[in-house]
């Protein structure tokens, strides 16, 4: 039921045929029956017309009959009666059938009794009403009533009657009672003929809107079924346009609008494209200056003992902020090919437990400067996986190097949980943490918790944001927990084999040793 | 005295590397189109070739081939560009190594340049056998069945720094250090590459190699080949 309520709204088709349909149903029921009543009243009343015709013409060939037979003999009135009978009556009991119903008058106490029913028809089909009538009036009356035969047959009919004089005989009652069979037979053939065009004419309107509703919605369905191929991208798609309709103005419009979009989105490709070549082609033009830079500040460096000491400093600082002008190229040279999209997977299988030691290996220097110290505690001894290790390492380092600067001389914890299919690597420190502002911007590009906070790493501020794309193209995910003063919680999960997707958080994000 | 042809179309980038190699004590040869290389390479062969990617004339890949040609040389590749096909199509060109600019570490570079110069497996003395190869590690030769095979310096470290501990598992990274003299990386491409091209040279069949086997998951090590 629910289905086709749903098909109905969703059907426009379906909508206008049902609506049309009920609509047609309920006029030609109206005007149907109208002209049905009309016709039968009709047939009838003619019927009835020349019922009474006949009937006064044979009642009176009748009176004029037993006038003529006045004074003969009992015999002879009695066969004049017979005659009279046989002559107004039909053979049998068939459609056309007229039956003479002839009776003594109560109140005729002659001898002599010439009442008679023609081909069996019992005398009881006059009703007493019709006879309680004739008796009072002089002139022809008439009833409907059904014709019973002493066979058992029944039929309607029309009775119709009158006093008759018979001489020597007194008052009798002849009723000549008229089969109506015909007359139903025709009505009933009148109102089948109704119904019969009534349902032929309801299909075939039927049939009609659904081919004028199709003309008008197969373009629209077209439509949608294009612009919803538009919508997924498909831009060149177009509708036909081929006649000069409504329709054809809809198809016309669309495809102006879908051209315009096309264009637009070609503009805005072109130039996204154009700037994403401009950062990539500025990142590798200026990378042999750089090494030439690099080279010169080294045997500056190599030499800064012989310096005098601002000098030396100098060195000093010329290699560190050509180390990091280095590091910030490299990202937005990364940033570049993630925008590009031509960043690529290249997988390996490595032992990720291994690799989180190493990173923590690398960083337990600077760890150690920040009086912090990172503590590793794996569910495996083991974890291996097939992912870029070039990526999940930059990830690692990110995500620890992140939790050192913010640390406050308080302890990291790094745990690895792993599925069968996923591992999750969860990197928790207990220091500055992150407000909610902070939360939904923490992976934005070059955005820093807070201004006035010195970036004592010389981090680019590319870290979080490349480490998220990281993990993304591994179709893993990175996320952050944060409270102010509580510390922080960042934890990449990936799949353990490449294009694979994660199904589940192995490391709840909210830490577990956190309490609100 | 070692000489090394620098071949960069930067001038002040080649005159930089001149002096950081002139003062490591190695002689330079500077060249700045790809298209002379091969003149000035037969006059005066050196012994390490240092090579841009992008040379005005020639470009570095097929500056490569060409030297590969004739020469076993080693090669290290100079490149601006850090992505993989770039990489990985000079490595297939037949260089031994790559550096991406901008270097590290000047003093990196020449770490690499002197382990690429080194003999290397000094220590290893003889002759060794793997599958059905000897190797002549003194002649620096390779020898199938009496037939030489002609391989890369690299080629022939790699090759014998696996066949001298025949059954030895070695992870990408040791072979970075042992064969490479790298310190720290995970750029396993390298190893990858140069395995391909080494079974590409002793291999039957390099589809299913049986001299150098790849152990999956962690690395490779020398086969002992069934009836040898």
């Amino acid at each position: 039921m629910n289905r086709i309520y749903s098909r109905f709204r969703n059907s426009l088709a379906i909508k206008v045929i049902l609506s049309t349909v009920v609509l047609s149903l309920v006029v030609m029921g109206t005007a149907g029956s109208l002209l049905n009543s009309q016709l039968s009243r009709g047939i009838k009343e003619v019927n009835l017309n020349t019922a009474l015709v006949e009937a006064r013409s044979t009642i009176f060939t009748a009176e004029y009959r037993f006038l003529l037979a006045q004074g003969e003999r009992d015999s002879v009135v009695q066969k004049v009666v017979d005659d009279v009978i046989s002559s107004a009556t039909t053979l049998t009991a068939n459609e056309n059938a007229r039956e003479v119903v002839f009776i003594r008058s109560p109140g005729n106490t002659m001898d002599n009794n010439y009442e008679i029913a023609s081909n069996l028809l019992d005398p009881n089909s006059i009703p007493t009403s019709l006879s309680e009538r004739v008796r009072k009036k002089p002139d022809l009356v008439y009833q409907y009533t059904n014709m019973n035969y002493l066979t058992g047959t029944r039929v309607k009919g029309l009775a119709i009657g009158q006093k008759v004089q018979i001489p020597n005989a007194g008052q009798y009652e002849m009723y000549i009672i008229f089969s109506l069979a015909n007359q139903g037979k025709t009505l009933d053939l009148i109102s089948r003929s109704f119904f019969l065009t009534g349902f032929l004419l309801l299909f075939l309107v039927a049939l009609i809107t659904w081919l004028v509703v199709r003309q008008v919605v197969k373009p629209v369905r077209e439509a949608a079924a294009i612009a919803t191929e538009f919508t997924a991208g498909e831009f060149g798609k177009r509708l036909k346009v081929d006649s000069q309709d409504e329709i054809a103005t809809l198809g016309i419009a669309f495809n102006d609008m879908a051209e315009s979009i096309e264009k637009q989105i070609a503009r805005l490709e072109n130039l996204s494209r154009v700037q994403q070549r401009f950062v990539s082609d500025v990142s590798h033009e200026l990378r042999t200056p750089l090494t030439t830079l690099r080279m010169a500040s080294e045997v500056i460096h190599s030499s800064k003992d012989g310096f005098d000491p601002i000098v030396a400093r100098s060195a000093e600082l010329l290699v560190a902020q050509l180390d990091r002008f280095e590091r910030l190229l490299e990202d937005l040279l990364e940033v570049s090919r993630f925008d590009a999209e031509v960043a690529v997977l290249e997988a390996v299988d490595f032992d990720i437990v291994q690799l989180v030691q190493r990173c923590a290996d690398d960083l337990s220097l600077v760890a150690k400067e920040r009086k912090t110290q990172i503590y590793i505690k794996s569910s495996a001894p083991v974890v291996m996986i097939k992912a870029d290790i070039r990526r999940v390492e930059r990830i690692l380092r990110n995500l620890m190097a992140n939790a050192i600067d913010h640390a406050e001389e308080m302890q990291i914890d790094v745990r690895i949980e792993a599925s069968e299919h996923d591992v999750a690597v969860g990197v928790r420190d207990y220091g500055v943490g992150l407000d909610e502002n902070a939360l939904i911007r923490v992976f934005d590009r070059f955005w820093r918790a807070d201004p006035s906070r010195a970036r004592t790493r010389g981090g680019t501020g590319l870290g979080l944001s490349i480490a998220l794309e990281d993990a993304r193209l591994h179709n893993g995910e990175l996320e952050a927990w944060g409270r102010p003063g509580r510390g922080a919680h960042f934890v990449v999960t990936l799949p353990r084999s490449t294009w694979e997707r994660i199904d589940q958080r192995l490391i709840p994000l909210q830490p577990e040793d956190y309490k609100a | 005295m070692t000489l090394v042809m620098v071949v960069d179309d930067d001038q002040d980038l080649a005159e930089m590397l001149g002096i950081v190699l002139t003062g490591a004590g190695i002689d330079v040869d500077l060249v700045s189109r790809g298209d002379e290389v091969m003149d000035v390479f037969r006059n005066n062969p050196p012994d390490l070739v240092l090579l841009d990617v992008m040379l005005p004339g020639l470009d570095g890949i097929e500056v490569c081939k060409l030297i590969r040609a004739e020469s076993m040389v080693p090669i290290v590749m100079l490149s601006a560009k850090g992505d993989t096909q770039d990489v990985v199509k000079g490595l297939e060109a037949g260089a031994d190594d790559y550096m991406v600019k901008p270097f590290r570490h000047p003093s990196e570079l020449i770490a690499r340049i002197r382990t690429r110069l080194r003999r290397t497996n000094a220590d290893v003395s003889g002759l060794l056998t793997i599958g059905d190869l000897a190797i002549d590690v003194q002649a620096h030769q390779v020898t199938r069945g009496g037939k030489q095979i002609a391989l890369t310096r690299l080629e022939f470290d790699l090759l014998v720094a696996l066949a001298k501990e025949p059954g030895r598992v070695f992870t990408r990274d040791a072979l970075l250090s042992e064969v490479w003299g790298y310190r720290h990386s995970t750029d396993t491409r390298l190893v990858n590459v140069h395995v391909q091209r080494l079974r590409s040279k002793i291999e039957h069949d390099a589809e299913h190699p049986e001299i150098v086997v790849t152990v999956r998951g962690v690395g490779y090590k020398a086969g002992v080949m069934g009836g040898s």
